[in-house]
């Protein structure tokens, strides 16, 4: 969904939000997988819980790496070096399109 | 319903680098199937398997091979396309469309389908190791599987493709080897992982009316696919387990009304070695969470021809040549690698994060 990728570039997180029964089209999707009716895209949430982390190796993709569940969506976030822990609250900090093209979602655990 | 039987097979040998176009690699295991007795005038579909865009590519390799079949195609489900192959073919020949069904599944190395750029829910970490490790670590920690234990899953099968003339890898690997080899996502290493490779295999399906002729046919007894997203964000709830496997492996047990106990040979996707632990557990060959322990069994032959980490990952041609194994074990034309006295056997596919499967069961 093109619309979402314009939104990510500039650093913002918004999501494709049902007009008629508010569902999260995630993937981004123009029309909503439960309704079928079509979408706009509408700021939500973004803070969420670690489910799982681990870190990759792969020259140009080193760093930690974890799924997130955040507004009843999940997505793979980037995190900096810290205490983490699965089961812990994080936040979305900063996201947007990398210089490889593909997108980017850094979360840092929430304060206490 | 018509029964559906597996009457012709053949695999090419996977290599880095076979240097052979696409088209041309597709030729190759249905030159050898073609020159054994089965008349090219004799087949009904062609479906070819591949992730690689090539225009018309089923169409071409059809008059390529002198056919005119009536339906000609190709299928793409990433890793799961090969299966996937088999699924459509079987439905043509039990529905009395076709009599026979010639399935080709070729791929090179450098597949489009090696990555999934569409699944933005993956963020930066785009590769297929990156959700493997999560499932790994997942696994890891729910139910105490180690490193070792997949280790080991890549110690059996590089040593079943040590007697397999056609598995890109011909060399066994040790315990310490795996453990040590270099680190890609943790826990995953790099010999926990399969390499995209050149490959082509092939099989041929036809009518029970056709079966008749054959000396020993072995049958499709029950086939389920399950497809449960395209993104890994929607692929599953639990990460110990791959929904879309459980729910195939299901329909084909009731469709050849069969149990796991039943089976006595089995090609399981293994691209990274998780996944076969996953496998042993979302089949119901283990209990859940001990699958990390069913490694070392001896009850089951597992991915006798050395899996898809040690042939090779063609992807395209992946679920062909499993199915073309296991059609050979049940034939008793397995040669060196030959599992004694098997009656059922079991074909386990998944694609993208586990978010499609397919589960085909087999008799003689
Ligand atoms: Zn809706």
């Amino acid at each position: 969904m093109q619309e979402f990728i314009e939104h990510l570039k500039k650093g913002e997180f918004r999501m494709p939000t049902c007009t008629s029964c508010g569902g999260k089209a995630w993937p981004p999707s123009h029309r909503c997988p439960y309704c079928l009716s079509k979408t706009s895209l509408k700021k939500i949430g973004t803070t969420g819980i670690l489910l799982e982390f681990t870190s990759s190796h792969i020259k140009g993709k080193e760093g930690i790496f974890g799924l997130v569940e955040m507004s009843g969506i999940k997505l793979v976030g980037s995190f900096g070096t810290g205490h983490l822990k699965e089961g812990m609250k994080v936040r979305m900090k900063e996201c947007g399109v990398g210089s490889d093209g593909t997108a980017f979602y850094y979360f840092m655990p929430t304060k206490a | 319903m018509r029964r559906v039987a597996i009457s012709s097979w053949a695999t090419s040998k996977f290599a880095k680098d076979s240097g052979m176009s696409l088209l041309e690699l597709a030729c190759e295991p249905c030159a050898e199937i073609l020159k054994n007795g089965v008349s090219g005038k004799e087949i009904d579909a062609v479906l070819f398997s591949s992730c690689a865009t090539d225009q018309y590519s089923s169409t071409i390799i059809s008059e390529m091979l002198g056919m005119r079949p009536k339906v000609s195609h190709r299928i793409d489900n990433l890793c799961n396309s090969g299966t996937n192959a088999v699924t459509s073919a079987f439905a043509m020949i039990a529905s009395g469309l076709c009599d026979s069904a010639l399935i080709i599944g070729a791929e090179k190395a450098d597949s489009p389908g090696n990555k999934l750029l569409w699944d933005i829910t993956r963020g930066s970490f785009m590769f297929p190791v990156h959700w493997a490790a999560i499932f790994a670590k997942a696994h890891m920690r729910k139910h105490g599987t180690t490193e070792e234990q997949m280790a080991r899953v890549s110690v059996k099968n590089h040593k079943n493709a040590a007697r397999n003339p056609q598995a890109l890898f011909k060399k066994e690997v040790t315990l310490n080897e795996v453990m040590n080899s270099k680190k890609i996502a943790d826990p995953i290493k790099l010999l926990d992982c399969s390499a995209p490779c050149d490959g082509a295999s092939a099989v041929l399906l036809v009518s029970e009316g056709k079966a008749k002729k054959l000396d020993n046919p072995v049958w499709i007894k029950g086939i389920g696919q399950q497809t449960n997203s395209a993104s890994f964000a929607n692929a599953t709830g639990d990460l110990t387990t791959i929904e879309a496997a459980k729910r195939a492996a299901r329909y084909a047990f009731e469709m050849s009304r069969t149990n796991p106990s039943h089976i006595d040979v089995a090609e399981l996707h293994d691209a990274f070695t998780i996944l076969e632990i996953l496998a042993y557990e979302d089949l119901g060959f283990s209990k859940k969470g001990e699958g990390g322990r069913f490694v070392d069994q001896h009850e089951i032959a597992i991915n006798p021809r050395g899996g898809i980490i040690g042939c090779g990952h063609p992807i395209g041609t992946t679920g062909v040549a499993q199915v073309a194994e296991v059609a050979s074990q049940l034939a008793g034309k397995a040669g060196r690698r030959q599992v004694n006295g098997c009656k059922v056997g079991l074909v386990h596919n998944l694609a993208a994060a586990g978010s499609s499967a397919t589960v085909i069961i087999m008799g003689a």
